[in-house]
């Protein structure tokens, strides 16, 4: 669904903010892209939508050149952006004058998980919601169109606690096959059991990008004792509950997938992370 | 599915303009129809038209002022073409329109009303229409005409202006005005200095009637005619081209 091959980026001429980014994404997956900040996630869903252009290198969406911005490939694609933009329509109005952009998009189910969100009137206007609703309205409009791509970034941002739950709900039970969703987030608890395709940015580069059930193969993730020596832990934390490990999982071990964890073990020893894959 | 043109997408477009500016548009013409039964004089008028028809312009793209809501008009699933015709509409045909309808209602109501009022019995005058053409003294379609043009190039430079520029998009369209003017100004003034060795035509006796001119340069007029209709179009060629290159 998505390639992208030697991609160079930058704001400035001074500081590249990407740099021979190289990235194949298949639908059917929610993809996480995890990076700390400033490491050019959000930049990277703009390259993908078509919103900024590549300095060197190349981004295929679908078979489409973002930057050509076709309808054909943007009724496919829904971004949901960080910040949403000031908009003074009513919920009603909204979905009056953007669903018909989006030839796939389903209205019961605009209203199904407007319901999930506790989001009742739609006669409200966006402008006076809360920032963590409006998101919820976004959310919803965004799984309702139906499109290909669904493009998040931070979108438990301004969630509360019970909506971070049924967002993982609602995202879960809206990505088939034909799908593929990108979340780009910091909060790594908030996609613990739904992502299943880890993307991590390291140093403006893709450093890991591994389906879940690989990484479940070849690392373990245990809470080790902290006189242990054990000479297949990779990454190790310490904490008050005992010494979080990543370890190489040569024993063919079940473990439950850390997120966290995994992000520090990559950031901290990409090269001895990475040689296992 | 059309890749280039769909008029269903220009419709929704321009739906999505009256749903989300309706009641902001409501206001603006029913100020308009009491500014003009309040007006006297088409200089006025013309005034208003004119300053009213560029701030509707510059602000026809403010969704670029800032990064979420230019992301979010870029990602409406429609053709920059469309994203540009649907604006030109707007600034163009829609804003022009809306304020000849606004000036005939406004004229109306205020001649009938200063009547009653007043106790007087004046008859209803479209100024603006008849002083086109006592000042032309040409035929009233080509007066229009001219008028017309002259109000779609400076929609059309404003248009730009808001596509071009971020925020601020009224001041930096002038200033950009300001400055094209003064380097048209220095290339005149370098022409004068090199073909009559001065920088002022008054402090010379350059006795050169306008069909002298004409006979001087034969081809003056067709291009005079060429830069009057092709500086619209140009306009609108060079923003479609900003609005295919804008990133956000």
């Amino acid at each position: 669904m998505i390639t992208i091959k030697n991609l160079e980026f930058s704001y400035s001429k001074k500081t590249k903010l990407l740099s021979n980014l190289n990235l194949h994404l298949e639908a059917g997956r929610i993809h996480g892209l995890l990076g700390k900040n400033g490491e050019g996630k959000s930049t990277l869903l703009k390259l993908i939508s078509g919103l900024v252009f590549p300095k060197e290198g190349t981004v295929d969406v679908m078979g489409f050149l973002p930057q050509i911005r076709k309808p054909e490939m943007l009724q496919e694609i829904f971004f949901l952006p960080e910040e949403l933009p000031q908009i003074t329509l009513s919920i009603e109005n909204y979905e009056k004058v953007y669903a018909p952009f989006y030839p796939n998009f389903s209205s019961e189910k605009f209203d199904e998980y407007l319901n999930e969100f506790d989001v009742n009137n739609k006669k409200n206007k966006l402008n006076k919601l809360s920032h963590g609703q409006k998101k919820k309205v976004m959310i919803a409009f965004g799984l309702a169109t139906n499109t290909k791509l669904l493009l998040m970034d931070e979108p438990t941002n301004g969630l509360d606690i019970p909506s971070k739950g049924q967002f993982r709900r609602m995202v879960a039970a809206g990505v088939d096959e034909n799908r593929c969703l990108i979340i780009s987030t910091h909060q790594v608890h908030d996609l613990d059991s739904l992502i299943d395709n880890i993307i991590v940015m390291e140093k403006h580069e893709i450093v890991f990008n591994q389906p879940i059930e690989n990484i479940s193969k070849k690392l373990l993730f245990r809470i080790g004792n902290r006189n242990e020596n054990n000479e297949k832990t990779i990454y190790s934390e310490d904490t008050l509950h005992g010494l979080y490990q990543v370890c190489e999982n040569t024993s063919n071990e079940d473990s439950k997938l850390d997120i966290e964890l995994l992000f520090n073990a990559i950031t901290t020893k990409t090269k001895e992370i990475t040689k296992l894959f | 599915m059309n890749t280039n043109f769909s008029f269903n997408r220009l419709g929704l477009l321009l739906k999505r303009f009256f749903v989300e500016n309706g009641q902001k548009e409501l206001t603006f013409w029913a100020i308009s129809i009491v500014v003009f039964m309040l007006m006297y004089g088409p200089a006025s008028v013309v005034i208003y038209i004119t300053i009213g028809g560029f701030i509707f312009a510059s602000n026809m793209y403010k969704s670029f002022g800032y990064t979420p809501g230019g992301m979010h008009y870029l990602l409406i699933p429609a053709t920059h073409l469309e994203k540009l015709v649907s604006g030109i509409i707007l600034s163009t045909f829609y804003f022009l329109t809306g304020v000849l309808i606004s000036y005939f209602i406004g004229n109306t109501l205020g001649t009938h009303l200063g009547n009653v009022i007043f106790n007087l019995n004046n008859t209803v005058h479209f100024q603006l229409f008849e002083t086109a053409n006592e000042i032309n003294n040409i035929s009233s379609g080509s007066s229009y005409l001219d008028m017309f043009i002259g109000f779609a190039i400076v929609q059309s430079i404003f248009l730009l202006g808001s596509i071009y520029f971020k925020r601020s998009t009224i001041g930096k369209t002038f200033l950009s005005i300001i400055v094209f003017s003064v380097v048209i100004g220095l290339i005149e003034l370098i022409l004068l200095k090199l073909n009559f060795d001065t920088t002022s035509i008054q402090s010379q006796n350059i006795n050169i009637s306008l069909l002298e001119v004409k006979s001087m340069f034969p081809g003056l007029e067709v291009v005079g005619e060429i830069i009057k209709y092709a500086t619209v179009p140009f306009f609108w060629v060079v923003s479609y081209f900003r609005l295919t290159e804008k990133e956000v």
